[in-house]
């Protein structure tokens, strides 16, 4: 049915469901959308151009603040094109290591967009056991690489911390949770009626546009197109860990979430394997001082889908062009595609589809539930308790 | 025959003279540079030979030149990179969306960073850089260093 | 409705957070806090210097002299400047409540004692 008046809506830049803050410029019929505008770049931090500008060694940790949640996924990238333009190759325990500290990124960032996905149909009992599951995967990278976000495992020729026979039991311990959870989520998102009233024929992609519009990813993989880097694209040791590309043909949200809970599945087997068939050796070859004229492409599957990095070099100590292409650029003409012919109220979940990412906000504030009162802390008694129980921690 | 070699091939047979160079630095990975009037006719080309994916478009600025790169993926697995290049100002180059249409934002993404024109593209509206930013200064180009977008760009707004 | 039964069960433990700032847990072992100086082992060589990536470490003068400020207002606690250290001179410390109010108090000094 039509009203025959097309309405405007902009939606954004600020939006909670968002990492980034970006802009839709809606045209809505009545209640269903039937053209978007996107609106990019509300985050643009002109990195490309900061690349030119350091340092070989000093650009690792810029490719790793691209962003928060792919950390690894950048890095990796970034190393990997560097390698191929010295010639270098990582030795295989730390392509081994690679692996592990990718796929568990890959398990931290797909159960944050499922909580996500699950808060934006508001079901935040669900987002709330999730995120506490979470935390399983978040102190066993922090107990690899010693920070919870930014790793700086990789490094021009390896990696720069290992994986020690101690923290591997605990590894094991918390994969073997982490798997009981997710196949308890699995079952509970089939089952769970909310979930599947908002989900099922919501955002739907057909295979056939998913192509054509080079969407990528869990996006891509949900519309039943088997594309993987991992496997089509072999880096790190990829070409020597056994695992399915997990896709699946519903073409909706619904199926992305399938395929996300899947894909951690199979990266707790590929870390289970990974841990046992580690060779033992070097962690890192040296790094040649000049690097030669050149260029080169590095591709890698981050969390949401294939990342590209291309760099060019003029023979100095900086590089002469970086460019990096990351997965979300690549989903949105599919996503201007999914919005069309939707509801308005579908927006948020069809948005988060394609896994965005939200920071949040803390003050200290506490209210004792008990007494009733609140506790609220000015900087200063902060900092001072801080000192008096750290002194007492040390004592 | 390894897959590359055949694909290089079957270029080679198809565009032949208008490629100046080919080559296959690993496995996987291939670099094509060309004419820049062929650039409509390989993209067509490989797209029918299965190159259906782009990745992305990377401008360089080589100093009177810019050069394009198309990065296109062949079901996943080979990169192929076809690479031409423009004169800075002054140049047609013609769009390809109606070829791949996932190419939209890539193109408008070069435009507004190195300042191509792309012939018959939809839609060359702004997109990353911010309402007001001033026309005919393109942030990749190497002309503008950072200390020379900070004199003009933003000194202007701090006297407002 | 499988959720309800898991809320339920869940109702009768304990929390699973922790009040902090009022109770706290030591980050892991390895964890990658404030870089600090062991001015007894430098040389001076200012090579931290230039290999941090984002230029939080200032070397005024060199040799036993150097003087060493570091800003941690602008370090990323990547550990470089320890890794690429010839004299293994830089420890990261494990504490991470660095957030202050003003940034003058967030430069730390280093010199040799004599
Ligand atoms: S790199 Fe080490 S020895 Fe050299 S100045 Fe820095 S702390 Fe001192
Ligand atoms: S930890 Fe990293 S950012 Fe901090 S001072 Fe050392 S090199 Fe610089």
């Amino acid at each position: 049915m039509s009203y025959g008046s097309i309405v405007k809506v902009p939606f954004g830049p600020q939006h909670p469901a968002l990492k980034e803050p970006e802009h839709f410029l809606f045209e809505i019929d009545g209640e269903i959308i039937v053209n978007v505008k996107p609106r990019i770049g509300y985050n643009h931090r002109g990195i490309e151009k900061a690349f030119e500008r350091r340092t070989y060694i000093q650009n690792i940790y810029l490719a790793e603040r691209i962003c928060g949640i792919c950390s690894d996924a950048h890095t990796t990238c970034y190393t990997q094109a560097i390698e191929d333009l010295l010639g270098l190759d990582a030795p295989p325990r730390a392509r081994y290591i690679r692996v592990i500290v990718a796929e568990l990124e890959r398990i931290h960032s797909h159960s944050l967009w499922l909580g996500i996905a699950v808060h934006e149909i508001g079901f935040d009992t669900f987002f709330m056991y999730l995120w506490r599951d979470r935390e399983a995967v978040m102190d066993i990278l922090e107990l690899i690489s010693g920070n919870r976000v930014h790793y700086a495992m990789n490094t021009i020729g390896g990696v720069r911390r290992d994986i020690t026979p101690e923290i591997i039991p605990k590894i094991i311990r918390s994969l073997d949770f982490l798997e009981k959870r997710t196949k308890y989520y699995m079952k509970a998102l089939r089952s769970e009626r909310t979930v599947l009233k908002r989900t099922v024929d919501v955002g739907v992609l057909k295979p056939k546009d998913a192509v054509e519009l080079c969407a990528v990813g869990p996006t891509l993989r949900a519309s039943g197109v088997k594309n993987d880097v991992r496997g089509d694209d072999p880096y790190a040791a990829y070409d020597e860990i056994p695992f399915n590309i997990v896709t699946d043909d519903g073409c909706d949200v619904f199926s992305r979430m399938l395929v996300r809970c899947g894909e951690i599945l199979e990266s707790i087997n590929m870390i289970r394997y990974a841990l046992d068939h580690m060779p033992s050796g070097m962690l890192r070859v040296r790094m040649p001082m000049a690097v030669k004229p050149g260029e080169a492409v590095s591709r890698v599957e981050a969390p949401r889908g294939e990342l590209i990095h291309y760099v060019k070099s003029n023979g100095s100590t900086r590089p002469e062009r970086y460019k990096v292409r990351s997965p979300t650029l690549a989903n949105i003409p599919a996503l201007c595609r999914m919005f069309i012919g939707q509801h308005v109220a579908d927006i948020p979940i069809i948005l988060a589809g394609i896994d965005p990412c939200f920071a949040c906000m803390d003050r200290l504030v506490f209210i004792d539930v008990k007494t009733n009162k609140r506790k609220s802390l000015d900087f200063e008694s902060f900092s001072e308790m801080v000192r008096k129980q750290r002194n007492f921690r040390l004592a | 025959m390894r897959r590359e070699d055949r694909i290089v091939t079957k270029l080679r047979e198809k565009l032949k003279e208008k490629i100046i160079t080919i080559n296959v630095p690993r496995e996987r990975r291939i670099f094509i540079h060309i004419k820049p009037d062929a650039l409509r006719e390989s993209i067509k080309f490989l797209r029918d030979i299965g190159f259906r994916h782009i990745s992305t478009i990377t401008g360089v600025d080589t100093g009177d030149s810019i050069e394009l790169i198309y990065h296109l993926a062949l079901d996943g697995s080979i990169e192929l990179s076809l690479k031409l290049k423009v004169q800075k100002d002054d140049h047609k180059v013609p769009t390809i969306t109606d070829i791949i249409p996932g190419v939209v934002l890539y193109e408008r993404e070069v435009h507004e960073m190195f300042g191509v024109n792309f012939e018959g593209h939809p839609d060359l509206s702004p997109l990353i850089l911010p309402e007001g930013w001033p026309r005919n200064i393109y942030p990749l180009r190497k002309k503008y260093t950072l200390e020379h977008l900070r004199n003009s760009i933003f000194k202007e707004e701090d006297e407002k | 409705m499988a959720i309800i039964a898991e809320a339920i069960k869940w109702l009768l433990k304990h929390p699973v957070t922790i009040k902090y700032p009022f109770e706290r847990e030591a980050p892991p072992k390895g964890f990658r806090g404030r870089p600090v100086w062991d001015m007894h082992r430098c040389i001076g060589c200012g090579l931290c210097s230039r290999i941090c990536p984002s230029g939080a470490i200032e070397i005024i003068g060199r040799g036993q002299e150097a003087k060493i400020k570091h800003y941690v207002d602008r370090c990323l606690f990547c550990g470089q400047c320890s890794e690429s250290c010839p004299r293994n001179a830089i420890k990261l410390m494990n504490d991470f409540e660095h957030a202050r109010y003003n940034r003058d108090v967030m430069i730390y000094e280093y010199k040799r004692e004599t």
